[in-house]
């Protein structure tokens, strides 16, 4: 089997232990509430006005049908067993079941994040390996001083400073998804949701103009979520790059002649780039969270927006659970990602001497 | 380490860093007294009086330094200048609290399965690497929906308004119940990076030849990993405290302004001003006081104890522990 291979299959079998661990230890928490409550989880979903006898009948069957008085392990084996059939739970709140609301919802969110991993990745990269690269000289103090700025400042306030600048002052870009007049038109029979992605689906709608507008209103969240991912990836790319350059290896390429250049790009880059990834895969849990804020901010009608409206309502644990697993599943997706590309641009992973 | 402590000195950025520190914590002990509580009664009172004051955000004044913000929909005002001062306190002892404890239980986990190596330091890693795919905003909503869950039936509204009376709360319940949810969520779920550092520090000092005499002595694991391992090793962690607590502030402050609780009085203040920060004709300096003090004081509160995290890593982790802690 190729090194690559295996590698590859190393990660992703890691995915189902670390969704196990997660998994038990939410469900450890669960078992402080009664009962009761625990089979609000398996509630059925129901147009029937229940009488209160009803309620507490159904309740009662649902605690002997799925051992709710049982120990921990047998309970957790069997909430396990009914999320991997795909049964999330019913939420009241949203008149909805769980897991059908997080997936209608995703492609806004997604649309977000991929956007947003587009652009810091690169950006975050280039940025580093330039400041390290001109170590103590303007280009470097400028990076360190906007990188310390994004880091330091609350992205909310970015968002206030955006909106207030690039909105009200300038009507360039406007908050939410799109404007009024096209979010009919893609509520209407004749439009075909193909990726679920506005930017995307505009065009093979042959819409380009949702398309652009679209790309219009993403350009404020995206940016006030790039920055902090920017100055981070920037900054560890930067230490990894300095450290690069001290090697010997360096100094015995620039004594064959090598130029600067290729040295930096061809040789120091490819070695920091394993570092600079690798933080970033760490970061992917604070992306997800970096989301939520923006899509809050801006009002984009995500599974950010949907998990809030379920939070001010009755008691709904199974929304929050069922967003708890979603969003660690979203960034082990996002982390594996980007180990492939380090694999890809890692020559010692792709060999298997790493790993 | 005095000539680490001299050079910490010397650095402007270090000292830009410790002032303004200082002043915060300064600010915080002196709250009642610049910003006296009965003051506010006083002016509270006061703009009840005047009808016109109820709408808009009134100008800094005498007895108002940095103005007030119109809240809407209950014709009151808020006094920006108290809320700065009183937030201060409330935003110190929410880091302070937040990161310390963050620290101490990550440090006490990393070190312990660390210490006693072997399958139990790979499982407690591995539960490590599992939660820092859990982002910190989904623990804090899980939290505050199981404490609300758990409370429910002796605090809630329709718990207190029905005919039975509420269950006496426990000693458990009690305490449960005084825990802003923010902060129990951040302690649970935010101590991985510090778990990860201090068990790759301590994984190294292990090998070291003072810990092998003292275990040659017949020392106890508690006495070997307190007396000896964590002194030794805490260093890191500090520094990832220090930065943590300008970190988490601005957490809390970002959360409460979404509307998420939390408890930031700064927070609450921005987001009581939203509506204000764009001025009549678009213009975002008419009421500039609405946002301009809260926000300095969130901003530089965070560049503050960042700056001093960057400080204390160079004098107390000369070189190695940065690529631990990515």
């Amino acid at each position: 089997m190729p090194p690559i291979l295996r590698f590859i299959i190393n990660r992703l079998l890691s995915i189902p232990v670390t969704l196990l661990i997660i998994t038990a230890t939410l469900y450890g928490f669960v078992m402080l509430t009664p009962p009761e409550t625990r089979a609000m989880l398996y509630f059925p979903q129901t147009n029937r006005m229940l009488t209160e006898e009803q309620v507490k009948r159904l309740i009662e069957n649902i605690i002997e049908q799925h051992h709710l008085r049982d120990p921990y392990p047998v309970q957790y084996v069997m909430w396990l067993s009914s999320l991997i059939k795909g049964d999330w739970g019913y939420s009241p709140t949203l008149k909805e079941d769980v897991l059908k609301g997080l997936v209608r919802r995703t492609p806004v969110t997604a649309e977000l994040t991929i956007f947003s991993i587009l652009l810091f990745i690169p950006f975050g990269l280039i940025s580093g390996v330039i400041a390290g690269w001109k170590q103590n000289r303007i280009a470097d103090h400028q990076f360190r001083l906007t990188a310390f700025t994004a880091t330091s400042l609350p992205p909310f306030i970015f968002a206030i400073v955006f909106m207030a600048i690039f909105y009200v002052m300038l009507h360039w870009f406007p908050p939410e998804r799109l404007s009024p007049l096209l979010s009919l038109d893609i509520t209407a029979p004749e439009w075909h949701n193909f990726t679920g992605l506005l930017t995307i689906d505009g065009f093979l709608n042959g819409r380009p103009d949702i398309s652009l507008d679209a790309a219009r209103h993403l350009v404020l969240p995206v940016l006030t979520l790039c920055l902090v991912h920017w100055a981070t990836l920037g900054r560890v790319t930067r230490a990894a790059m300095i450290e690069e350059l001290q090697k010997e290896y360096i100094v015995a390429g620039k004594a064959r002649g090598i130029n600067n250049r290729r040295l930096v790009w061809r040789h120091a880059f490819r070695n920091a780039l394993t570092p600079a990834l690798a933080s970033s895969g760490l970061s992917a849990a604070s992306l997800f969270t970096g989301v939520f804020v923006v899509e809050v901010i801006f009002n984009f009608k995500g599974v950010s927006n949907m998990v809030l409206s379920t939070v001010y309502g009755p008691p709904d644990a199974q929304s929050i659970l069922g967003f708890a697993i979603y969003s660690v599943i979203i960034v082990l997706v996002i982390m594996f990602i980007l180990d492939i590309i380090q694999a890809v641009f890692d020559p010692r992973i792709r060999e298997g001497i790493i790993s | 380490m005095m000539k680490g402590l001299h050079r910490f000195l010397s650095r402007g950025q270090n000292l830009f860093a410790l002032a303004i520190v200082i002043s915060y914590i300064f600010v915080a002990i002196a709250a009642p007294q610049l910003a006296p509580e009965e003051n506010a009664k006083k002016l509270a009172a006061r703009f009840e009086l005047i009808p016109a004051a109820r709408n808009t955000p009134q100008p800094p004044a005498q007895e108002t330094p940095f103005g007030t913000i119109a809240i809407t929909g209950i014709t009151k005002q808020i006094d920006v200048y108290s809320n700065v001062i009183w937030g201060t306190r409330s935003a110190l002892e929410f880091g302070l609290i937040v990161a310390l404890s963050t620290a101490l239980f990550g440090a006490i986990i990393g070190a312990a399965s660390a210490y006693f190596g072997g399958i139990f330091n790979d499982i407690m890693m591995r539960i490590t690497d599992a939660f820092l795919t859990f982002p910190i905003i989904v623990g804090v909503l899980f939290i505050q929906q199981l404490l609300s869950i758990i409370l429910g039936p002796y605090f809630s509204m329709s718990a207190l308004l029905s005919e039975t009376p509420p269950p006496q709360p426990n000693l458990f319940i009690d305490l449960l119940s005084k825990i802003n949810p923010l902060m129990l969520a951040l302690i649970l779920f935010s101590w991985m990076p510090y778990a990860r550092v201090i068990n790759a520090v301590v994984m190294r000092a292990k090998e070291m030849d003072y810990i092998k005499a003292a275990r040659a002595l017949g020392a106890s694991h508690s006495r070997i990993i307190l007396q000896h391992l964590l002194p030794n090793t805490i260093s890191p962690a500090i520094v990832m405290a220090a930065r943590d607590i300008g970190g988490v502030v601005i957490l809390q402050a970002t959360l409460t302004f979404i509307g998420l609780g939390g408890g930031s009085i700064w927070g609450a203040m921005l987001a009581d001003g939203r509506r204000w920060i764009i001025g009549p004709g678009g213009n975002p300096l008419t009421y500039w006081w609405v946002f301009i003090p809260g926000t300095l004081a969130l901003v530089l509160f965070g560049i503050g104890w960042n700056l001093l995290g960057d400080g204390l890593n160079e004098w107390l982790n000369p070189r190695t522990v940065n690529h631990l802690e990515m």
